[in-house]
């Protein structure tokens, strides 16, 4: 009987693809993006699932495989194997549903060498006995629930939703893991209990990437009272970490640059083990390139390169680290060019990739905003070169920006030199005043009519009166203005 | 003469003779049904009425409003033409002689004197030959220049027919600060918010946008109820004056009544469309998207208008190069701007610099434009007077502002009600000033 009631929920929750579940309104960017093929990653897949586990290794295995035709067989191999420890079934079935797609597609062309013959075969036996599992022991621990609630122990009884809840997380139905570990808020008896129930709403919430739900409970959590004594100081330091990096992830996620790379620069490498979020790399890779791409060249300096908690990130990513560093040396053909190598990697990682162009616009607009601001005049020429890019190229970034009013400054196309504008703060004074002062004059003079206008208990009121006493020209279509 | 006509000339004569118009007035609403019954005689009437205007006044509508008398029963009369000549000459005297302190006392009646014979005059295709009667009787009934009355309206209309738009302007120029109220006339909402539209219509031919764009600003910031049509079509107007003179739609102040945005924003959308496809500077687009509408905006007589958004979009892309370039060949001016080659891009160019919207030099040798920045440098006399002049006009708004608050601060209802809020606090006691102006 328990049966029949989780498997079709499983089914609605996991009918699409399982990082697009639930995709919030907010968070329209992943749904608009145009499906796009990453073709010659330089990425060990391994190493790069080995960070992960749970639910954040499948999700990040499927967006790979499904952005990466090159990788794709092998990710999804991956996949598999890992998703049989687990009792997502659901997720099982597609898997292999896309796994014989990509061999399908992949063996025509090159039947000889490179396609392995040690594809995994679908197992539906596998897939009945973990069903079958999975329902029994949903079905203890629902019994052993109602056990606890009906002798009242607050404690087992939140115990038994965390239970419930990681089981339903292990079987991919994330809105019921939500509902069990939501549900433990109300039998929370102390701050770590709290911390802990905070903590594992984010991580669901993560995975159905409810932004402002990840927002709010980290909140709650920071303003928990007793939550840095509560804990053993290891422990208290990874949760702050744990905390910290959710935050910037959601704040990534709904493009707010700026402060995601403030969470991600105060995580700490030592106390940075989670696994199921995020790994050391990522918070170097989303912390570093928010930064680069929002921070002026003093927080830069401050914040990034002579952090030393956030060196050791850097550390991890050498190129990444390359990068910052030539940029803020003003190398910026070569900081351009780093970053463009590393483009494929990045369209590879499911959290920054909808977001790499729009940061890679802004790091480059920093270029040249930095590049040409202790300039009088410049060369565009030069400039060009030094930006790896072509003089009508650069001619019209630069209009954009000067535009945004990003540069004050004035494009001379004939010799091609970018002049700095001098601001005459004087005349702009006195046109900015003359400007006030009409529209002061304007909208007295509105004030004054209407108050007229209201003392004389003017107003349109019933439409049989206006409809129709078109003057002349007021031919306009029938009464269809009442709808 | 029949016995109630003699009597009701005879009442006419004494009351007004007296000064005693109040109860004039009344006996000219009853004796409505008198005149209308003795029509033929209505003429012999007005002969023994001089100088009584608010008699007169009342004569002369019955007479207007009678059909022409078929050509049997009349003897001196034999064309229908010449009928309404007759008619329209005897107004036009009754407009011109008649005592203005008199009429007054029935600015309604008047009114609805002249709206008949605006209305004549429009069905007779002669706008022209109105617009000085019209305007000897606004000025009758004024009693001050910024006071506004029902036949302004009738003034902007004979203006616009008739493409002269002069003596319109010499009132519109003029800012409303009070409105004709009487006891018991309710000032028709038609009236106010025709003048306004006409006269946004009228400044937007004579291209002052920024005149046109406040007067339709204040139609549709009219109080509502419900959707009035010269409201809509406002509406619409505000939308294209808005996108010549800013290049993007202003945004409608709040006090708007709520009607505008639930029931004439959905009617306006191909306007919407239009503000939407300027925004993003594509001159290719924005005509694309003229062609798709130019059914709707020709049925609003809104294509002329139309048009000229779209040659503002050129000029608004040429005034964002000058920001950006000190200097730029004509042909690139042309693919930057979308044009069809130097030769239009100099042309437009060329009048730009002409008509003082850019500052710029064309060099024809090299085809380049140099482009200049503002010369005003704040520093000349005659700047300095328009400056002293600015800052006068806002002194005297701000204190007929203050006058306007004292005013309020002294009037009996407001005193009452504020002093019945003390007891609570000091936002309620704004709140009451608020809601006593609104």
């Amino acid at each position: 009987m328990a049966n029949n009631q989780v498997s079709p929920m499983i089914l609605v929750s996991n009918a699409v693809e399982p990082m697009q579940v639930d995709a919030p309104p907010e968070d329209n960017d992943n749904t608009e993006e145009d499906p796009y093929l990453v073709e010659n990653p330089t990425l060990d897949l391994e190493v790069y699932a080995n960070s992960y586990t749970g639910l954040a290794r499948l999700n990040r295995l499927t967006y790979i495989a499904d952005h990466c035709p090159t990788l794709r067989i092998e990710a999804l191999k991956m996949a598999i194997s890992y998703v049989m420890n687990t009792y997502n079934v659901n997720l099982y079935q597609q898997l292999h549903k896309k796994l014989q797609q990509a061999v399908g597609n992949v063996s025509v062309p090159d039947v000889a060498g490179s396609c392995p013959q040690d594809i995994p075969v679908f197992d539906p036996l596998w897939v009945e006995n973990k069903s079958k599992k999975a329902a029994l022991k949903l079905e203890k621990l629902d019994s052993d629930l109602k056990n606890y609630k009906s002798n009242s122990i607050k404690e087992s009884i939140r115990r038994g939703n965390d239970d419930l809840g990681d089981h339903h997380l292990d079987c991919g139905d994330l809105s019921n893991a939500l509902r069990c570990y939501s549900r433990a808020r109300d039998y929370c008896t102390s701050g770590k209990h709290v911390v802990n129930m905070c903590l594992n709403v984010i991580k669901v919430s993560v995975y159905i990437q409810n932004w402002s739900h990840v927002l709010s409970f980290v909140n709650k959590a920071e303003s928990t009272p007793d939550f840095s004594d509560s804990q053993g100081k290891e422990s208290s330091q990874l949760i702050l970490g744990k905390l910290k990096c959710a935050a910037g992830l959601a704040e990534l996620a709904t493009k707010k640059y700026k402060q995601a790379a403030k969470q991600f620069l105060q995580a700490n490498i030592d106390h940075c083990d989670f696994p199921d979020l995020l790994s050391p790399n990522n918070i170097a890779v989303y912390g570093g390139l928010c930064a680069l791409a929002t921070f002026d060249r003093a927080d830069l300096q401050k914040h990034v390169i002579f952090s030393s908690s956030f060196k050791l990130f850097l550390e991890l990513e050498p190129q990444l680290r390359d990068i910052i560093f030539k940029f803020y040396e003003s190398k910026y053909a070569t900081c351009l060019k780093l970053l463009d190598d590393i483009k494929d990697n990045l369209y590879l990682d499911m959290y920054i990739a909808p977001h790499v162009n729009t940061l890679y616009t802004q790091i480059r607009n920093r270029a040249l905003i930095q590049y040409f601001s202790p300039y009088q005049s410049a060369d565009m020429g030069k400039m060009a070169l030094a930006l790896n890019t072509s003089v009508s190229a650069l001619e019209d970034e630069l209009m954009q920006l000067i535009l945004d009013g990003q540069i004050q400054a004035r494009i001379d196309s004939h010799n091609k030199i970018l002049y700095a504008k001098d601001m005459d703060q004087r005349s702009s004074t006195f046109e900015k005043a003359l400007n006030m002062g009409k529209d002061y004059q304007r909208r007295t003079r509105m004030l004054i009519l209407r108050a007229a206008l209201l003392k004389a208990h003017i107003s349109v009121k019933s439409p049989q009166r206006d409809v129709g006493q078109g003057a002349g020209e007021m031919s306009v279509a029938p009464a269809s203005s009442r709808p | 003469m029949a016995s109630p006509l003699e009597q009701f000339v005879h009442s006419v004569r004494t009351l007004s003779s007296q000064g005693n118009f109040r109860d004039l007035c009344e006996l000219l609403c009853k004796s409505t049904d008198i005149l209308i019954k003795n029509g033929q005689h209505l003429d012999a009437v007005l002969e023994c009425l001089q100088q009584h205007s608010l008699g007169m006044l009342s004569v002369l509508i019955i007479k207007l409003s009678l059909p022409p008398p078929s050509p049997a029963s009349n003897t001196n009369q034999t064309q229908p033409a010449d009928y309404q000549e007759i008619r329209f000459t005897q107004v036009q005297e009754f407009i011109s002689s008649c005592v203005a302190e008199q009429i007054r006392y029935a600015p309604d009646v008047f009114a609805e004197l002249c709206h008949m014979v605006t209305q004549q005059l429009v069905e007779a295709k002669s706008p022209m030959r109105g617009i000085e009667l019209i305007s000897i009787a606004i000025k009758k009934l004024q009693t001050s220049d910024s006071h506004l009355t029902l036949v302004h309206a009738d003034l902007c209309q004979l203006c616009l027919l008739a493409k002269c738009f002069k003596p319109a302007l010499k009132f519109l120029d003029i800012d409303i600060t009070s409105i004709s109220i009487q006891e018991g006339v309710q000032f028709d909402a038609k009236y106010f918010l025709l003048y306004y539209y006409y006269g946004g219509m009228i400044y937007a031919a004579v291209k002052n946008y920024e005149r046109a764009l406040y007067m339709f600003e204040v139609v549709i910031s009219t109080p509502a109820m419900a959707v009035s049509h010269i409201m809509l079509e406002a509406y619409k107007k505000y939308i294209l004056i808005s996108l010549i003179l800013h290049g993007k739609v202003l945004p409608i102040p709040k006090y708007v009544s709520q009607v505008v945005g639930r029931f004439i924003k959905p009617l306006s959308q191909a306007y919407h469309e239009l503000a939407n496809v300027y925004a993003t500077n594509s001159t290719e687009e924005l005509r694309q998207i003229v062609t798709k509408y130019a059914e709707t905006f020709t049925r609003d007589d809104n294509m002329g208008l139309t048009k000229q958004v779209v040659a503002s979009l050129y000029k608004k892309n040429i005034q964002r190069l000058t920001k950006t370039f000190l200097t730029l060949s004509l042909s690139d001016v042309a693919s930057r701007v979308q044009l069809n080659g130097p030769a239009e891009a100099e042309k437009y160019v060329l009048h730009m610099i002409e008509d003082g919207e850019i500052f710029a030099a064309i060099n024809q040798k090299d085809g380049m434009v140099i482009f200049h920045d503002d010369p005003e440098k704040y520093n000349s006399p005659a700047m300095l007077c328009r400056l002293e002049d600015e800052m006068t006009l806002c002194t005297e708004l701000d204190r007929r502002i203050q006058k306007m608050e004292e005013e309020i601060l002294v009037n009996p209802q407001y005193v009452k009600k504020s002093c019945g809020a003390t007891e609570e606090d000091i936002t309620s006691g704004q709140a009451t000033k608020i809601s006593y102006l609104m």
